[in-house]
């Protein structure tokens, strides 16, 4: 590239936020064998809102508040502590939240139409654990101003300690106590039901929870975000006349499988893939959002040729292996999951998060500081994957079947799939894909 | 063995029937002279009957003049005596401020702060955390926003925000409470030891309430954890000279200058127990006040022992060869507090032993008079807990008259001159204060100065509802060990 990439980015401050009230002394809070499983990975979660609630962190309302809710998250503010077995636990000693302030040199839009993903991944705090974590703060908020207005509020955390959800469920619920409502989803700590746990739970041999693991990823990654209005979708079920195939097609369904075919086009081999899905709510007695850590099922799907089969039979597998779900399926998938390295990206990764949307909104659109002021886009993004490729298909934030799908590839196959013609022609407005 | 121990028993019993016999007639001298007077001339007149006093009164040979000038002396004598008596000077009310939860300091949260910070100094982190383990602070002390940082940032704009939200926050709550118009302040006065910037704070505080142009003014800085009582010693002078007067006294020390990011031992011992906090104080000599104050001053008595080397010692915190941290405090210290706070026969007796120990023998003990016989409530700095422990022993006092002093350390920390204010805010909560109830305030300055005030409680006060102590007097007191592990 000619341009040379100046950091945009730059981080002036780090304190640590507290909780309102001391917790119970001596609480711990342990892994379950799912949590050991998605180890090697980090999870980010950004939201971008044009205005900013902050007028100067320190003696701002928005502090109080979340200290209060601090206190109901008593993992958040604890540490890493490894046991005299050689086990890792949090020890809920309230030592705090560390959060971040960066300022950003361009405006919310600007960043937008041309930051890329390696400049967005600046927006979060991306570490892994170190081999002393007695004094590392697993979660990590970064509050970023850009100027004239507009911030973007990065939240992360070792995949060990919280999925996807719980993070967007806890900064939902900072918004609800900053507008003084009732949290509705309330943090669950309880641990999941006995007939999803592994009898021996956990894995003590898995000594390289310090390290990410060996061997770097040998290409480059790239990110880019499509957002699909409603009528995209439409117009995709019209074009290739997906309804006769698959009538119960989701939105998910259907953006899955365009992905999943286009990306196999770019790529070589692509006839497997992982799909990772929530199963919060997929359980007989149904965990509360607010449970908190990971509750996801991987699982592989495979379609032979799958570059030349239409979209629709693609939409039909991938909805009736995420329909078909049960106890038993999750079950074995957890089984399986201990032999594996990397959850994400071994394989191309596709992630459902429909789960998300509730009463037809959109969880993470809900997340509103200050009256009329939504977030403008919410990005998730899987740190240390396997280099294969990650899929996420995300709600929007208009209600309805348009979908958000962000796409991480290594780096010529992405600028092949920005080209393509398949995608290109459900207009879809492409954001945080960088510039040429 | 029970036989030699009832003849010890009941001559120890005797003795202190004794003694309270003696106390009862010492005090109440003047009352044991006049009523056995009293009723003799009553009964004398009762006996005359109405015509022999008739006769008496006539054979006075009273004229004009004789009357007029006996009438002069008597008005006379009481004018003089009217003008010369000090003006009452009250306590009208108080706030302290409560910091936001946001600004609290769990101990891991310290003690990860210091690790990260001394990273390359583990004698230094394992220095404050034995400080900290042995402070009996709690959980809940503040430090202001500013020490949150990693690291921190002590600049004068911080060190000048923080002084504004505590200095503020607790007039604006001292306003609301008494209903005072900021117009009518006489006497403004501020003490604040470590931080002294230009323009000073009184100054700031004059520029926010914008404040009468002829107030007079006072900004002590430098002073110590005494300052406050100096404060309220400086603004009873002043009452003093002027007539139907108020004054404001703020009480406060603001930590963000001085949070000390080196690694000497001796200097990081402030970071592990001061805290952030404030307190403001009306008081007046206005007489309409005397109905709705909470307090009067009865005495006020600073001592420096500067001159003195031996004082120099008096209160010092030093390091034995163990490395083990103690406060020396030196029997001496008795002889500048006690004597003029005491009830008459303490001083008695203190006097007695003094003469004692003068003229017969030096080796004698001191007398170390009862003060819990002169007062009903104690109020002793809350530098630490050694400083408590060792006053608490060297007064004799019990577990519950230094229950304010250890609650508000363990609450709030060291507020350094402010301290005070929140013990005494303890005590109103706990609604143990009552009409007529008499409050020793004691604060110590560094090893040159012991400032003690004693407060008469005006009116029996109700348990606040507001008030620094309101969320979290129901969880105390609470039982503090030697030893917090961390």
């Amino acid at each position: 590239m000619g341009i040379s990439r100046q950091n945009r980015v730059e981080v002036k401050s780090m304190l640590t936020a507290i909780s309102s009230k001391p917790s119970r002394s001596g609480q711990v809070h342990t892994f379950s064998a799912l949590d050991n499983a998605v180890t090697p990975h980090t999870v980010h979660v950004i939201f971008y809102y044009p205005r900013s609630p902050f007028k100067s962190f320190d003696l701002d309302s928005v502090r109080i508040p979340l200290s209060e809710l601090l206190s109901m998250y008593p993992p958040v503010i604890g540490r890493v502590n490894k046991t005299q077995e050689g086990i890792l636990e949090v020890k809920c000693n309230d030592a705090g939240l560390r959060v971040l302030k960066a300022k950003v040199s361009v405006g919310i839009d600007e960043w937008l139409r041309s930051a890329d993903g390696h400049e967005e991944s600046d927006l979060t705090a991306w570490e892994d654990m170190p081999e002393d974590p007695s004094t590392w703060s697993p979660f990590r908020m970064q509050i970023n101003e850009f100027e004239g207005g507009g911030v973007a509020i990065g939240l992360s955390c070792p995949h060990m300690h919280a999925d996807a959800t719980t993070l967007t469920v806890l900064l939902k619920s900072w918004t609800e106590a900053q507008r003084r409502q009732c949290i509705t989803q309330p943090p669950s700590f309880f641990p999941m039901p006995y007939n999803l746990t592994d009898t021996d739970a956990v894995n003590s041999d898995r000594d390289s929870f310090s390290k990410p693991i060996a061997g770097p990823v040998s290409t480059k990654t790239a990110t880019a975000t499509f957002r699909f209005s409603g009528s995209a979708f439409t117009r995709c079920i019209n074009e290739h006349s997906i309804h006769e195939i698959s009538p119960k097609a989701t939105p998910f369904d259907v953006f899955a499988a365009l992905f999943w075919t286009r990306v196999a086009l770019v790529k070589d081999k692509s006839d497997r893939v992982c799909l990772c899905v929530d199963f919060r709510r997929l359980l007989s007695n149904p965990l509360p959002y607010g449970f908190f850590g990971n509750a996801l099922n991987f699982s592989s799907l495979e379609m032979a040729n799958v570059v030349e089969v239409a979209i629709g039979h693609v939409a039909r597998l991938l909805n009736e292996h995420v329909s078909s779900l049960n106890v038993e399926k999750i079950r074995s998938g957890l089984k399986r999951a201990r032999s594996q390295e990397k959850m994400y990206g071994k394989d191309l990764t596709i992630v459902n998060m429909e789960h998300m949307i509730v009463e037809g909104e959109p969880l993470m659109y809900q997340a509103v500081f200050e009256e009329g002021v939504k977030p403008m886009h919410v990005s998730y993004r899987i740190g240390n994957d396997g280099g294969e490729g990650v899929i996420m298909v995300i709600p929007s934030p208009e209600k309805g079947f348009g979908r958000t799908v962000s796409v991480t590839l290594p780096e010529e196959e992405m600028s092949k799939l920005l080209s393509d013609q398949e995608i290109l022609r459900l207009e879809p407005e492409v954001i945080l894909k960088g510039v040429k | 063995m029970p036989r030699e121990q009832m003849p010890e028993f009941s001559s120890s019993v005797k003795l202190k029937y004794v003694k309270l016999g003696f106390q009862y007639l010492v005090d109440h001298f003047l009352s044991l002279l006049l009523i056995p007077i009293m009723a003799i001339i009553a009964i004398e007149l009762l006996r005359m009957g109405p015509e022999e006093i008739l006769n008496v009164w006539k054979s006075l040979h009273f004229d004009l003049v004789y009357l007029l000038c006996s009438c002069f002396f008597v008005i006379f004598i009481s004018s003089v005596y009217f003008i010369s008596k000090p003006r009452t000077v009250y306590l009208v009310d108080y706030c302290c401020y409560k910091p936001p939860v946001s600004c609290r300091v769990p101990f891991a949260t310290f003690m990860e702060h210091s690790r990260l910070i001394l990273n390359d100094k583990p004698k230094s982190v394992e220095f404050q955390m034995r400080i900290l383990e042995r402070s009996g602070l709690g959980e809940e002390t503040c430090l202001p926003p500013a020490i949150h940082y990693i690291p921190p940032t002590p600049t004068m704009d911080e060190a000048r925000s923080e002084a504004q939200m505590v200095i503020f926050t607790a007039m604006d709550d001292l306003f609301k409470k008494t209903d005072l118009m900021p117009k009518d302040i006489d006497i403004l006065i501020v003490n604040c030891s470590l931080f002294s910037p230009t323009p000073s704070l009184s100054a700031m505080v004059i520029n926010k309430y914008k404040l009468r142009s002829n107030i007079k003014s006072f900004n002590l800085s430098g002073m110590g954890c005494s300052a406050g009582l100096i404060s309220v010693d400086l603004a009873r002078d002043l009452l003093q000279v002027h007539p139907n007067s108020n004054a404001i006294i703020v009480s406060t020390e603001i930590i963000t200058p001085n949070y000390y990011k080196g690694n000497e031992r001796a200097m990081l011992l402030p970071n592990c127990l001061f805290r952030m906090g404030s307190a403001a104080i009306l008081m007046s000599n206005h007489r309409s006040d005397r109905w709705r104050a909470k307090y009067k001053l009865s005495h006020l008595v600073r001592t420096h022992r500067g001159a003195d080397d031996k004082s120099y010692y008096c209160v010092y915190e030093q390091e034995d060869k163990d490395g083990n941290i103690g406060i020396n405090l030196s029997k001496d210290l008795m002889a500048i507090a006690g004597p003029l706070v005491l009830p008459a026969s303490e001083q008695l007796l203190f006097l007695l032993s003094l003469i004692g120990r003068k003229i017969f023998n030096p080796k004698w003990k001191p007398y170390i008079p009862d003060f819990k016989l002169a007062f009903e409530h104690f109020c002793i700095h809350a530098g630490g807990r050694a400083v408590i422990d060792e006053l608490q022993k060297n007064l004799q006092l019990s577990g519950e008259h230094v229950e304010a002093s250890r609650m508000t350390l363990h609450r709030f920390g060291n507020t350094s001159s402010s301290s005070l204010w929140y013990e005494l805010s303890y005590i109103e909560s706990k609604g143990r204060m009552r009409r007529g109830d008499r409050v020793w305030q004691i604060a110590f300055g560094s090893g040159f100065k012991c400032n003690s005030a004693v407060w008469k409680c005006n009116r029996t006060i109700k348990t606040p509802k507001d008030g620094p102590w309101s969320d979290c007097i129901d969880r105390y007191p609470v039982f503090i060990p030697e030893v917090v592990k961390l």
